[in-house]
C-alpha cells in the first residue's frame, strides 16, 4: 500500500510540476462571466470556489432573492468557462480524461470573451 | 475471497456516490449570507439577508465570495471526514500527503475582518451554543465545528 501511495504521490508531483511550468508560461487559468446588464460578474477557478464576485450598485435593486439567483447563474457559467479553459490549456500536458475524471468537465463553448488557444 | 472483493467494490462505489453528492452549508460570521456549496466550489444554494444589500455592492460581492469559500472548505473537509470514516485515518492521511492538507489542518481563513458598516449583524442572530468537548484525539474529528 505504501508503494502505491508513493507511486501516486510521485505521479501527482510530476504532473504538478508540468502544470506549474505550463501555467507559469501561460498565466493562471480562470473563467469569467457577466450578466448581460453587468449586474453580476464572477471570476472563477477550475474546480474551486469563485475567486471574485462583483455586484454592480444597480443590482442591489433586484432584491435579495433575485440577486442570489443571478449570482448562482453567473458563478456556474464562470466555473464552466474556467473548466473549459483548463482543459484547453492543459490538454498537451495532462490527459483530458483525467481532468474529466476529477470532475472538471469540458463544456462545449462557454467562452464569451474570445478564448485564444 | 470473491465475496470480500465484491463487498469492497460495493463499498467503494457507495463511497464514490456519497462523495459526489456531498455538500456543506455555511453562514458567514456576520450572519448576512448563507451558502450551500460542493467540494468543487459549485454554489448549490445562496441566501442573502436584506441587510447585506443595504451595506452596498462591494460588501455583497466580498461577503458572498468569502461565504462560498467557507462552504467549499467545509464540503472538502466533510469529504475528508467521510473518507476517513470509510477507509480509516491512515488512508485519509495518505490522501493528504498527495492532495495537500485538509482545510481543517491548513489554517487559511478567507474572511477579511469586517470594516465598520459590514460588522452590523442582523438583530435576530444569536451565538451558537458551544459544543461539548470531545476527548477523542482522532486526527480528523478533533474539531467538532466541522462535523455538521
Amino acid at each position: 500500500m505504501d508503494d502505491d501511495v508513493e507511486r501516486a504521490a510521485r505521479k501527482v508531483r510530476d504532473v504538478e510540476q508540468a502544470v506549474t511550468e505550463h501555467v507559469t508560461r501561460s498565466g493562471p487559468v480562470t473563467g469569467r462571466a457577466s450578466s448581460p446588464d453587468g449586474a453580476v460578474t464572477v471570476v472563477a477557478t477550475p474546480g474551486g470556489p469563485p475567486q471574485q464576485i462583483a455586484v454592480s450598485p444597480a443590482a442591489l435593486r433586484m432584491g435579495p432573492q433575485a440577486l442570489a439567483a443571478e449570482i448562482m447563474r453567473i458563478a456556474d457559467k464562470a466555473q464552466r468557462n474556467a473548466n473549459t479553459r483548463l482543459h484547453q490549456t492543459l490538454e498537451r500536458v495532462v490527459d483530458p480524461r483525467e481532468l474529466t475524471a476529477m470532475g472538471i468537465e469540458r463544456g462545449r463553448d462557454e467562452d464569451e470573451f474570445g478564448w485564444r488557444p | 475471497m470473491a465475496a470480500v472483493n465484491e463487498d469492497r467494490m460495493q463499498a467503494t462505489e457507495r463511497l464514490q456516490r456519497e462523495l459526489a453528492a456531498l455538500i456543506a452549508t455555511v453562514e458567514h460570521p456576520n450572519g448576512t449570507c448563507m451558502v450551500t456549496a460542493s467540494p468543487k466550489g459549485e454554489i448549490k444554494a445562496l441566501h442573502l439577508h436584506p441587510s447585506l444589500l443595504q451595506q452596498g455592492a462591494q460588501a455583497v460581492g466580498q461577503v458572498v465570495t468569502e461565504t462560498v469559500r467557507l462552504a467549499t472548505n467545509a464540503a472538502v473537509q466533510a469529504s475528508f471526514n467521510k473518507m476517513a470514516l470509510a477507509l480509516g485515518d491512515g488512508m485519509a492521511i495518505d490522501v493528504e500527503s498527495i492532495a495537500g492538507d485538509s482545510p481543517f489542518r491548513s489554517t487559511w481563513n478567507p474572511v477579511v475582518p469586517p470594516k465598520a458598516p459590514a460588522e452590523q449583524a442582523p438583530p435576530e442572530r444569536r451565538p451558537r451554543t458551544p459544543r461539548a468537548e470531545d476527548s477523542d484525539d482522532d486526527a480528523f474529528f478533533d474539531n467538532p465545528s466541522w462535523l455538521r
